[in-house]
C-alpha cells in the first residue's frame, strides 16, 4: 500500500498515512480518498492555486498575481509610522547579532 | 468552509516549532477555534512546513516567501496576511494577535481586535539587531501605541508587561492578565535513554538576555562535582550554540555539558523530569526588567516537578514565587551557591519541586490559561 504523505495535526505534525487512492497532478504526492480536493489536486496545491476556501479568496489571488514579490510594494501608506531605508537597513542579514536567520525561524518578534 | 471563518490568529512565528511562543499558540489559538467553530491561522512557515493545511474547521496558511530584510520581511506578512483575511472580512468576528504585524491588517478587517502582547518590538529587537537607531525604536512605539490603543483587549503574561503596555497607550480597563501555563507530565516518564546519571537542566532559547553564559560559568565553579552534567535542551539550532559553546571549551567543561537541539516539544518533559535541578538564569537586562515575560521554561520544570533555581527577576517572582530558589541575576558564583546547596539537600529539593508542581496543577495549567483567555472573549464579544 502507498500511504497518503499530506502533513497533518496541529502541533504535533506528521504525515496523513492513509491508503493512497491516487496522485496529486501537479506535485505526485501520493492522496488519500480524504485528502483530494474537488480539483483532484493536494490541498496545498490547490491552495497555490486558490481552489480552495471561500469564493472572494479568488480576487484576492487575482490582485496577487497582478504585483511583483518585492519587499518594497509591500507597503500600504497609512499603515506604517513611516520606516525609511535607514531604519530598514538596520534589519539587513547582515546587520543581525546572528548571521544565519533562516535556519531555524528564530527571527520572531517576540519571545517566551 | 463556505461561509466564511468567524476567527482569526495571526502571529509573525513560525508555527509550530520547538520555541515556548509555539506551546502559547498552540493553546490560545485552540481556545479561539473552539470558541468560534474553527478559524484561520496565519503563521510563519519555512523549515518544511506545508503552506496550507485543513484540519476539521481550521485552515492553516503558512506565510514562507524569503525576504531577507526583517523589516521588509514582517511587512511582507502583514500585506499577505491582508489578503488571507480578505475572503473573511463579511465574517470575520474576533482576531488575536500577538505583535504589530498581524494587528494591522486584522485592524482593517474591522473585526474585533485581541492583542496578545507576550513582548514588545521596540523592547526586543535591539538585542537581536543591535544596529536599530533610537529614532527607530521610537517608530516601532508608535505602531505599537497605534495597536495597541485600538485593541478590544491586551492580553499580557505578566504585570511586568502590564506596565509596558498601558505606557503604551492601551486602556487600563481593557489589559487583561493570562499567565502562561503548563501542563503536568503523566508520572512515571521513562529516563530518556542517553541522559547523564546525574545533571542539571537549562531549557529554551540561547539569547543572551537567557544568561546561558551565567550558567556555564556557575556550572564552571561545580567541577569538583565529577559526577555531575549540564543538559542544555535549546529550542533552536546548534548553530546558535556555537558561542556558548566555544565558552564552555575555554571553562574547561565541554566534555561535561550536552546539547540537544530542537528536541520536540514531548522530549522535554522527560529530561526535565529526570533532571536534580533546572535552572533559569535570566538576566538582568531591560528586556527582562521591562518588557518581562511569563517564561514558559520555568512553569514547564515546574509542572515536570523538577526543582528550579531562577534568577531574582520580578517576572520569575510572578511565576515562581516562593516554589523555587531565587539567586541575585548575573552572578555565577552566587548561582553556584545555590545550586551546590540544593545538591546536598535532595529533601529539600524534592520538596520545592512538589509544591511547585501542585501549584501548578492548581492554578496554572494551559486549561487554567484557556479559561482566563475565555472570559476575554466573553468580555469583548460582550461590549
Ligand atoms: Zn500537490
Ligand atoms: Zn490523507
Amino acid at each position: 500500500m502507498t500511504p497518503c504523505t499530506v502533513t497533518t495535526g496541529f502541533f504535533t505534525l506528521g504525515k496523513c498515512g492513509v491508503m493512497a487512492v491516487a496522485g496529486c497532478p501537479a506535485c505526485q504526492r501520493p492522496l488519500c480518498a480524504g485528502h483530494i480536493t474537488e480539483s483532484g489536486l493536494c490541498p496545498e496545491c490547490a491552495a497555490a492555486r486558490n481552489q480552495v476556501g471561500h469564493p472572494a479568496a479568488a480576487a484576492a489571488y487575482r490582485r496577487r498575481m497582478h504585483r511583483h514579490r518585492t519587499a518594497g510594494e509591500y507597503q500600504d501608506a497609512g499603515w506604517y509610522a513611516g520606516f525609511d531605508a535607514y531604519d530598514r537597513s538596520a534589519f539587513d542579514p547582515g546587520a543581525g547579532a546572528q548571521q544565519d536567520y533562516l535556519d531555524d525561524g528564530d527571527d520572531a518578534l517576540v519571545d517566551s | 468552509m463556505a461561509d466564511g471563518h468567524r476567527a482569526a490568529y495571526l502571529a509573525f512565528d513560525r508555527f509550530p516549532s520547538s520555541k515556548g511562543s509555539a506551546v502559547h499558540i498552540r493553546h490560545m489559538a485552540a481556545e479561539l477555534f473552539d470558541r468560534y467553530g474553527g478559524g484561520l491561522l496565519c503563521v510563519l512557515g519555512g523549515g518544511g512546513l506545508p503552506a496550507y493545511q485543513r484540519e476539521g474547521a481550521v485552515e492553516i496558511v503558512r506565510f514562507d516567501a524569503v525576504v531577507p530584510n526583517l523589516l521588509d520581511r514582517a511587512e511582507a506578512f502583514s500585506a499577505w496576511a491582508a489578503e488571507q483575511l480578505a475572503p473573511h472580512r463579511d465574517t470575520l468576528e474576533l482576531c488575536h494577535v500577538r505583535d504589530p504585524w498581524g494587528a494591522l491588517p486584522a485592524l482593517d478587517t474591522g473585526a474585533t481586535l485581541v492583542y496578545e502582547a507576550n513582548g514588545l518590538p521596540s523592547v526586543e529587537l535591539p538585542y537581536a539587531w543591535p544596529l536599530v537607531a533610537p529614532s527607530t525604536l521610537g517608530k516601532l512605539r508608535e505602531l505599537e501605541r497605534h495597536c495597541l490603543s485600538r485593541a478590544a483587549a491586551v492580553v499580557v503574561p505578566s504585570y511586568v508587561i502590564q506596565r509596558a503596555v498601558l505606557d503604551r497607550g492601551a486602556a487600563p480597563d481593557r489589559v487583561h492578565l493570562v499567565p502562561n501555563g503548563a501542563d503536568p507530565p503523566p508520572a512515571g516518564l521513562p529516563r530518556p535513554d542517553t541522559a547523564p546519571d546525574r545533571y542539571l537542566i537549562y531549557v529554551g532559547a540561547l539569547q543572551p538576555w537567557q544568561g546561558v553564559d551565567v550558567l556555564l560559568r556557575a556550572f564552571a565553579r561545580l567541577a569538583d562535582l565529577t559526577d555531575l552534567a549540564l543538559v542544555v535542551c535549546s529550542s533552536v539550532s546548534a548553530n546558535r550554540a556555537r558561542p556558548l559553546r566555544r565558552l564552555a571549551e575555554r571553562l574547561g567543561v565541554a566534555d561535561r555539558v550536552r546539547w540537544q537541539h530542537m528536541l520536540p516539544h514531548a522530549e522535554v518533559a522527560a529530561w526535565l523530569a529526570h533532571a536534580e535541578l533546572s535552572v533559569a538564569p535570566l538576566t538582568a537586562t531591560p528586556r527582562n526588567l521591562e518588557q518581562g515575560c511569563s517564561p514558559i521554561k520555568v512553569w514547564e520544570s515546574m509542572a515536570a516537578g523538577t526543582a528550579v533555581v531562577a534568577s531574582d527577576l520580578p517576572v520569575i517572582r510572578e511565576v515562581l514565587g516562593e516554589h523555587g530558589r531565587l539567586v541575585p541575576p548575573d552572578r555565577p558564583a552566587e548561582l553556584a551557591r545555590a545550586i551546590r546547596v540544593l545538591l546536598e539537600y535532595p529533601d529539600v529539593r524534592r520538596e520545592l519541586g512538589e509544591r511547585a508542581r501542585r501549584h501548578v496543577e492548581t492554578g496554572f495549567t494551559w486549561r487554567h490559561a484557556r479559561g482566563r483567555l475565555a472570559v476575554v472573549y466573553e468580555t469583548v464579544a460582550g461590549r
